[in-house]
C-alpha cells in the first residue's frame, strides 16, 4: 500500500500541473450603476442571460422572513409589457430555459436561449427589473406554491429541516438565524407595502450584475444592453418611474409636487417639461441606499446540544462549527480539509468510519460559502444499530487526527490532485460561467478571481490546512444535532 | 477627462434608445445552425464496439464500457444486481480495496461502476495509469466476502432510509404496479436482500459483464489512432461469456383504475404517481411523437399542462410533472408530484382529467410549437456537453435508428401535427392507470373512489402487498403451545409430550381431486417417530412423485426430474422441523418464528405466525378461538424461482387422542387441489423402506 502510494506521488510529481482554462470576459458599469461581464465563446450556439441581485434572506426584515425567496417566485408574474404567465412561455416557447434560485445572499435568474434569441432574453431581464408587476392573484397564487415547495424539500424529506435547526442556533444578531426558505407565517402576514419596499429597495440597477455567457458577439450584445438597460432610471429615479407608471395623477403630483402629465411615458427620462427635467436629475442624484447587516463573526458560546425528532429511519448527527466568510484567506485550507475527511471513497471519513467501523451509511462535511461568516458541517447518517454517541466520537476523532498531526504528503498531493481536476473541469458549461463570473464579481469584489482558482488553491499548505483545523473546528464552541425518528 | 467622456457616452446613449417602446417584443435574429460532429465507430480484436466523439475543449478524457446484455430477472433475489454494481470496484486480485480507492483519489480521477457499466473519467495525462486500473477492475475483480457482507449491511440501512423517503417508495410501488413479473418490476427488500449470497453476486456479474455486445464510449481530448490502440492495449483481450439477451414483452396493462396506497405515517404532502406501461420501444417510430405529447402534458416546462393547472391555477404543489420513460425493454408514462394532505383527492381528479382532456381532443396549435420550440431548445443545449454527441451515437447503434437519426431530429420534430398527438393518446393512454398515493392514513377515504373496484391495495415501501393485522394479544410461545394443547386435547405441555411420546407411527392416505386432472390421486403421508417422514402421490397406481427423508438423509423422486438427493439447504430445514408436530420442538430446533399479529379473513380472526429457513418461508394462520392451525401458506425459493403454496385445513376429527385435520385445499400456483382423507392410522406398521430411496 504505502510502496504503491510512493509509486503514485513520483508519478505525479512529474506531471506539470494542467492549466486552467482561461475564461476571457469584458466587464463594464452602466451610469446607472448596473455591472456588466460578457464571455463570449461559439462551441455551441446557445446564450445564458443572467442577473444576479445582491439580496437574499440575510437582507429580510426578522418578521417578513422568507420574503426574498418569495419575491424570486412574484417576479416571474409578468410586468407592464408581460401578461401572467407569459414571462416562461416567452423563454420556452422560443426553445429557452429559465429558472432562479435564492440563497442568504444574493438571488439570481437565468436563462438559457439559443443564441438567436439574446436580446429576447435582455428584454425579459429589463422588464423584470424596470417594472415587475404583481396582482393578487399571482401573489396568492404563489404564497401557496412556495408552501409546497417548503413542505416538498424541508418538512416532507429526511433530515430536511437541518439547515435551519442548525443556523437558528449558530446566529443571535445576524440574519443568518433564519434560512431563505423561512416562515409561512410571516409571509402570510405580508401586505402590500412590504412588496412595494422590498422591490424599491433591491430590485435597482446598482444592486444588480449582468452577466452573460455564450456564442454572442460582444459589440452587439454591448448595444442592445444599452437599448435595454441603460434606459432604466439611476438611483432613485427608477422609483420615481415606478410611481409613475402606478400612482394616480393625484397621487404622483401630491407625492412630488409635480404633475404627471409634464412627463411621458415613451422617453421618461428626457421630459420638456424644466420641472420634471429637475426632478429627475434629483432622483438620479439620489443613490438607493441598500441596508445591509454587518457581516460580524458571531462565536458560538460553548457547545449546543439539541436533539430533533424526525420523520426518519436512521438517527444521523449533525455538528456545525463556525467558518469564515468565503472570501476569507483560510477558506480555500477549509475546503482542503474538507476534502481530507470526506468527498471520494478513499477520504478519512469513509474509509474510517463507513468502511472500517460500519457505523455509518454515509458521513460528509462541507462548508456553506457564504458571503458574511459562515457554517462548516461535519455529520454522519448512522448505520442500523449504532449509538449516535459512538457515532459522534468517530467523527470527532477524525477532526482531532487532523488537527495534530500534519497530512502526510502524498494525502497532501492526492487532494492537489483532486482540486486540479475540479478546477480544469469547473467552467465546462456557459450557464457555469456566466454564474461563476458574476459571483466572483458580487461575493469577492474580483471577477478575475474565476481564473486565480488553480492558484488559490495550490498555494494551499499542509500547515496552513492542520492550522485551519485547529482554528475553526474547535471542539468547545459547537452545535450538536441529534437526529432521531420520531414515534409514530 | 474621464467624466466628461461618461457624460458623453450617456448623452448618446439617451439620444439613441431615449424612446424605448417597452412593449415591443424583440425579434430573433437569424438562427444559429447546428452541428453535430461525427462519431467515429470501430471495434476492438474481441468484438467491443467503441465509439469515439473527440473533443480537446478541456484536457479530459472519459471511457465509458457499457454492457449490452439484457436485463436479468431477480425475484426473491430482486437487487442482486445493484449489489454487484456496488462491489464491482471492492478490490481486485492485484489490488486490495484501500490501493484502489486510494489510487484513484490520487489522481483526481473518477471511477464509477454500476450493475452493467463501468465508467472513467480522468484528466489526460493520467489516463494511461488510470486505464490500467479500470482494466484490472475488468478482468480481475474478485468481490471479497468481507466487502460483500459490509454492502449488504450497508443495503438494509439504506431500505431502512428508503421507508423515510416517499418518492423512493412511490417509485418502488410504481415498478411493481407496471411491471409485474418483469425485471424493472423487481424491487431489493428485506427478505430479497437477506436471500443474496456471494456466488448470486459472482453470477450475476459473469453473465453481465462480458465483451459479447459490449459497448465502450470513449470521449475527450484523445485522438482516433490514440483511442484505437488503448482500447485495443486495456480491453482488448478480456473475455467473457456469451450475450444474454432476451426479448422482454414490457409492462403489464391494468384494467380499469387501480388505486395504490403506500403509508407514510406523519407525512404532511402525499406523493402522487399516476402510471401506465406505453408499449413502445426505444428506437420505435411513434418515440419522437409520444414525447412531444408527454411534454405537453406535463413536461419540464413551466407552460405544460400539469404544471399550469396543478401549480399555476390551483398552487396544490411546487411542480407536477410527467414523465416517459421508453427504453429497450420496457416503457412506462408517470405523472407525479407532492402535494399537501387536504387536496389529496383534488389533485389525483385534476391529473385523470388532464389524462382524459389529452386523449379527447387536439392540443392547441400554441400548444403544440411552444412544445416543439422548447425541445428543439432542449436539443441545441444538450450538444454543449461532448457525452451527448457519444450519446447520440450509441442509440443509433443500439436502437437501430438511420444513421442520420439525430442530424434529422429537428425536421422530424417539426413535421409532428396535432393530430399525430391525438392518435398517440389515444393509443397509449386509454388504458388503466396506477394511482399511487404515498402518504399518511388520512387522505384513505378520499381516494377510494378512485379504483375501479373500490377496494384499495396498500403496498409497503418496497411495493410488497400490505395485509392488515392487529397485534397479538399473546406471545408466538404460548401460541405454539395453545396449539399443541389443543391438537393434543391435553391442558399442559407435560401432559401433551407424555401423550405424544406414545405415538409411533401416522399414516394418512388422501385423495386430492382437481379441475385439471381427469383421475383422483391417492397420497400418502407417513410419520415415523423420532423424525423420519415420507410422502408419495399415484395416479391410477402409477408414482408420479415419492419424498423420503430417514431423520438424517432424503431425497426425491419424479417423473419429470428423476432422483434428487435433498439440497443441504432442504436438510437443515428438516432437522429444524422435528416430530409430528414440529411446532413443539420450534423453541429447541433453531427455527426462526414470530408472531406477526392478528389477521382478519372472511370475519374470522388468525394469529399468524411466520417462520423463516433458508429457502422457505412459511405463515401458519392459526383460529384464535381454537388455536387450531387453519392455513398455511409456504415460500419457496429454489434456483432463482419462487414459488407460492397455500394449504387449508379443516374437518379437525379425533383419531386416538389427537385431532388431525380431515380435509384441506391445495393452491399450487394456478392448480387448486382438494383433499379428503380416507384412511388415518396410528401406531399402525411402517415398512422401513418408506424412509430410504
Amino acid at each position: 500500500m504505502k510502496k504503491r502510494l510512493l509509486t503514485a506521488f513520483v508519478v505525479g510529481s512529474i506531471l506539470p500541473l494542467t492549466a486552467q482554462k482561461k475564461v476571457e470576459y469584458v466587464e463594464y458599469d452602466l451610469p446607472n450603476g448596473m455591472h456588466v461581464i460578457l464571455h463570449e465563446e461559439h462551441a455551441t450556439p446557445i446564450v445564458a442571460v443572467s442577473v444576479m441581485y445582491h439580496v437574499g434572506s440575510k437582507n429580510e426584515n426578522p418578521s417578513r422572513t422568507g420574503f426574498a425567496h418569495f419575491f424570486e417566485h412574484l417576479l416571474f408574474e409578468g410586468s407592464a409589457n408581460i401578461k401572467r404567465g407569459e414571462y416562461s412561455e416567452l423563454v420556452e416557447k422560443n426553445g429557452g430555459m429559465l429558472n432562479a434560485n435564492t440563497s442568504q445572499d444574493r438571488t439570481y435568474y437565468y436563462e438559457l436561449l439559443p443564441s438567436n434569441q439574446l436580446e429576447l432574453g435582455l428584454w425579459l431581464e429589463s422588464e423584470r427589473l424596470l417594472h415587475a408587476k404583481v396582482d393578487q392573484t399571482g401573489v396568492e397564487t404563489q404564497r401557496e406554491v412556495v408552501k409546497e415547495e417548503k413542505r416538498q424539500r424541508v418538512d416532507n424529506q429526511p433530515y430536511g429541516t437541518f439547515m435551519e435547526n442548525m443556523f437558528v442556533r449558530a446566529y443571535n444578531s445576524h440574519p443568518y438565524n433564519w434560512v431563505p426558505i423561512g416562515s409561512m407565517e410571516h409571509l402570510n402576514a405580508a401586505q402590500e407595502i412590504d412588496y412595494v419596499n422590498f422591490y424599491r429597495t433591491f430590485y435597482v440597477p446598482s444592486n444588480a450584475v449582468l452577466s452573460i455567457a455564450g456564442d454572442i458577439n460582444i459589440a452587439e450584445t454591448k448595444k442592445w444592453i444599452e437599448k435595454y438597460f441603460s434606459t432604466i432610471p439611476k438611483g432613485e429615479a427608477i422609483n420615481l418611474y415606478r410611481d409613475f407608471e402606478n400612482l394616480s395623477a393625484n397621487d404622483f403630483s401630491d407625492k412630488y409636487g409635480v404633475e404627471k402629465s409634464a412627463f411621458s411615458a415613451t422617453d421618461f427620462l428626457n421630459p420638456k417639461d424644466a420641472k420634471a427635467k429637475a426632478l429627475i436629475a434629483k432622483y438620479s442624484a439620489m443613490p438607493v441606499v441598500v441596508p445591509r447587516p454587518k457581516p460580524i463573526m458571531e462565536p458560538i458560546n460553548g457547545v449546543v446540544r439539541d436533539t430533533i425528532f424526525d420523520n426518519i429511519q436512521l438517527p444521523g448527527v449533525f455538528i456545525g462549527y463556525k467558518f469564515p466568510k468565503e472570501s476569507d484567506k483560510d477558506f480555500a485550507a477549509l475546503e482542503m480539509l474538507n476534502a481530507v475527511v470526506s468527498g471520494s471513497t478513499s477520504s478519512r471519513m469513509n474509509k474510517n468510519i463507513v468502511e472500517k467501523k460500519e457505523q455509518a451509511v454515509a458521513a460528509f462535511s462541507f462548508a456553506f460559502n457564504m458571503e458574511d461568516p459562515g457554517l462548516g458541517i461535519v455529520a454522519a447518517i448512522a448505520s442500523a444499530e449504532t449509538k449516535l454517541e459512538d457515532l459522534e466520537a468517530s467523527l470527532d476523532a477524525e477532526i482531532k487526527a487532523i488537527q495534530n498531526e500534519l497530512i502526510s504528503v502524498e494525502e497532501f498531493e492526492k487532494i492537489r490532485n483532486q482540486f486540479e481536476n475540479q478546477i480544469v473541469t469547473s467552467n465546462s458549461s456557459v450557464a457555469g460561467i456566466a454564474e461563476n463570473l458574476a459571483q466572483n464579481y458580487m461575493y469577492f469584489g474580483s471577477t478575475a478571481l474565476t481564473n486565480e482558482q488553480m492558484q488559490r488553491y495550490m498555494s494551499v499548505t499542509r500547515e496552513d490546512i492542520q492550522r485551519v483545523a485547529k482554528q475553526y473546528l474547535t471542539a468547545n464552541n459547537r452545535i450538536i444535532l441529534y437526529y432521531l425518528p420520531k414515534a409514530n | 477627462m474621464k467624466q466628461i467622456i461618461t457624460l458623453v457616452a450617456l448623452v448618446a446613449i439617451t439620444g439613441v434608445y431615449g424612446q424605448l417602446d417597452r412593449s415591443v417584443r424583440p425579434n430573433p435574429a437569424q438562427a444559429p445552425t447546428i452541428n453535430i460532429n461525427d462519431s467515429e465507430v470501430f471495434k476492438t480484436s474481441n468484438g467491443i464496439t467503441v465509439v469515439l466523439s473527440e473533443n480537446h475543449k478541456l484536457p479530459r478524457v472519459s471511457f465509458d464500457l457499457v454492457m449490452g446484455a439484457s436485463p436479468i430477472a431477480e425475484g426473491p433475489k430482486a437487487g442482486v444486481n445493484s449489489i454487484m454494481g456496488q462491489l464491482v470496484l471492492s478490490g481486485t486480485s492485484n489490488r486490495t480495496k484501500d490501493v484502489l480507492d486510494a489510487e484513484v483519489d490520487y489522481m483526481g480521477a473518477t471511477l464509477n461502476a454500476d450493475g452493467s457499466s463501468l465508467y472513467l473519467s480522468c484528466l489526460t495525462k493520467h489516463l494511461d495509469k488510470a486505464l490500467g486500473i479500470m482494466q484490472d477492475v475488468v478482468l480481475n475483480t474478485t468481490f471479497p466476502e468481507s466487502e460483500f457482507e459490509r454492502i449488504k449491511k450497508q443495503a438494509e440501512s439504506g431500505l431502512l432510509s428508503a421507508k423515510a423517503s416517499p418518492d423512493e417508495m412511490a417509485a418502488n410501488a410504481e415498478k411493481r404496479a407496471n411491471f409485474a413479473g418483469h425485471p424493472y418490476g423487481d424491487v431489493m427488500n428485506e427478505a430479497s436482500l437477506a436471500a443474496i449470497t456471494r456466488e448470486d453476486v459472482l453470477e450475476n456479474f459473469k453473465a453481465t459483464f462480458t465483451p459479447q455486445g459490449a459497448y465502450l464510449v470513449i470521449v475527450g481530448d484523445i485522438t482516433k489512432d490514440q483511442a484505437k490502440a488503448l482500447a485495443e492495449k486495456y480491453f482488448g483481450s478480456w473475455k467473457g461469456k456469451s450475450l444474454y439477451k432476451v426479448d422482454l414483452g414490457g409492462g403489464k396493462a391494468t384494467k380499469g383504475n387501480r388505486v395504490i396506497f403506500v403509508n407514510k405515517p406523519g407525512a404532511v404532502q402525499s406523493v402522487i404517481s399516476i402510471s401506465l406501461p406505453v408499449d413502445v420501444k426505444s428506437g420505435d417510430k411513434n418515440q419522437l411523437p409520444l414525447t412531444v405529447l408527454s411534454e405537453i402534458l406535463g413536461g419540464g416546462s413551466f407552460g405544460s399542462r400539469l404544471m399550469q393547472n396543478l401549480r399555476e391555477d390551483k398552487a396544490y404543489t411546487y411542480g407536477c410533472r410527467s414523465d416517459l420513460q421508453i427504453t429497450r425493454d420496457g416503457s412506462w408514462m408517470s405523472a407525479s408530484g407532492s402535494f399537501r394532505n387536504e387536496v389529496t383527492d383534488s389533485a389525483i381528479v385534476q391529473i385523470l382529467y388532464e389524462f382524459a382532456r389529452i386523449q379527447e381532443g387536439y392540443v392547441t396549435d400554441e400548444e403544440l410549437s411552444l412544445t416543439k420550440a422548447s425541445m428543439a431548445g432542449g436539443f441545441a443545449r444538450s450538444l454543449e456537453s461532448p457525452q451527448t454527441i457519444a450519446r447520440f451515437a450509441l442509440n443509433i447503434i443500439r436502437n437501430n435508428l438511420a444513421a442520420d437519426y439525430y442530424k434529422n431530429y429537428l425536421k422530424r420534430l417539426d413535421a409532428i401535427d396535432k393530430e399525430t398527438v391525438l392518435l398517440m393518446a389515444q393509443q397509449y393512454l386509454a388504458s388503466g392507470y396506477n394511482i399511487v398515493v404515498v402518504g399518511n392514513e388520512s387522505v384513505l377515504d378520499k381516494i377510494k373512489q378512485f379504483d375501479a373496484d373500490g377496494v384499495i391495495e396498500k403496498m409497503d415501501a418496497f411495493g410488497n402487498p400490505v395485509v392488515e393485522m392487529k397485534t397479538a394479544d399473546i406471545s408466538a410461545d404460548q401460541l405454539l403451545e395453545k396449539y399443541i394443547l389443543a391438537v393434543t386435547q391435553t391442558t399442559s405441555l407435560k401432559a401433551a409430550t407424555k401423550k405424544m411420546k406414545k405415538i409411533k407411527s401416522v399414516t394418512k392416505e388422501m385423495e386430492l381431486t382437481a379441475q385439471q386432472i381427469p383421475a383422483a390421486l391417492k397420497m400418502t403421508d407417513v410419520f415415523q417417530a423420532p423424525n423420519s417422514d415420507a410422502s408419495q402421490i399415484e395416479m391410477q397406481g402409477m408414482v408420479l412423485q415419492r419424498q423420503y427423508f430417514d431423520g438424517t438423509n432424503g431425497g426425491s423422486t419424479s417423473m419429470q426430474e428423476g432422483k434428487k438427493p435433498l439440497s443441504p439447504e432442504a436438510l437443515a430445514a428438516k432437522k429444524k422441523s422435528i416430530g409430528l408436530f414440529p411446532e413443539m420442538n420450534y423453541k429447541t430446533s433453531g427455527m426462526t418464528y414470530e408472531l406477526k399479529g392478528i389477521e382478519n379473513q372472511n370475519g374470522t380472526d388468525f394469529y399468524v405466525l411466520f417462520t423463516t429457513d433458508g429457502d422457505k418461508q412459511q405463515f401458519d394462520y392459526f383460529n384464535t378461538k381454537t388455536f387450531l392451525k387453519a392455513k398455511s401458506v409456504i415460500i419457496q425459493t429454489q434456483d432463482g424461482e419462487t414459488s407460492e403454496q397455500a394449504i387449508s385445513f379443516g374437518d379437525y376429527k379425533d383419531v386416538n387422542g389427537l385431532l388431525f385435520a380431515h380435509s384441506m385445499n391445495l393452491m399450487m400456483g394456478e392448480m387448486g387441489l382438494s383433499g379428503k382423507i380416507v384412511k388415518l392410522e396410528v401406531n399402525g406398521k411402517v415398512d422401513p423402506k418408506t424412509f430410504v430411496e
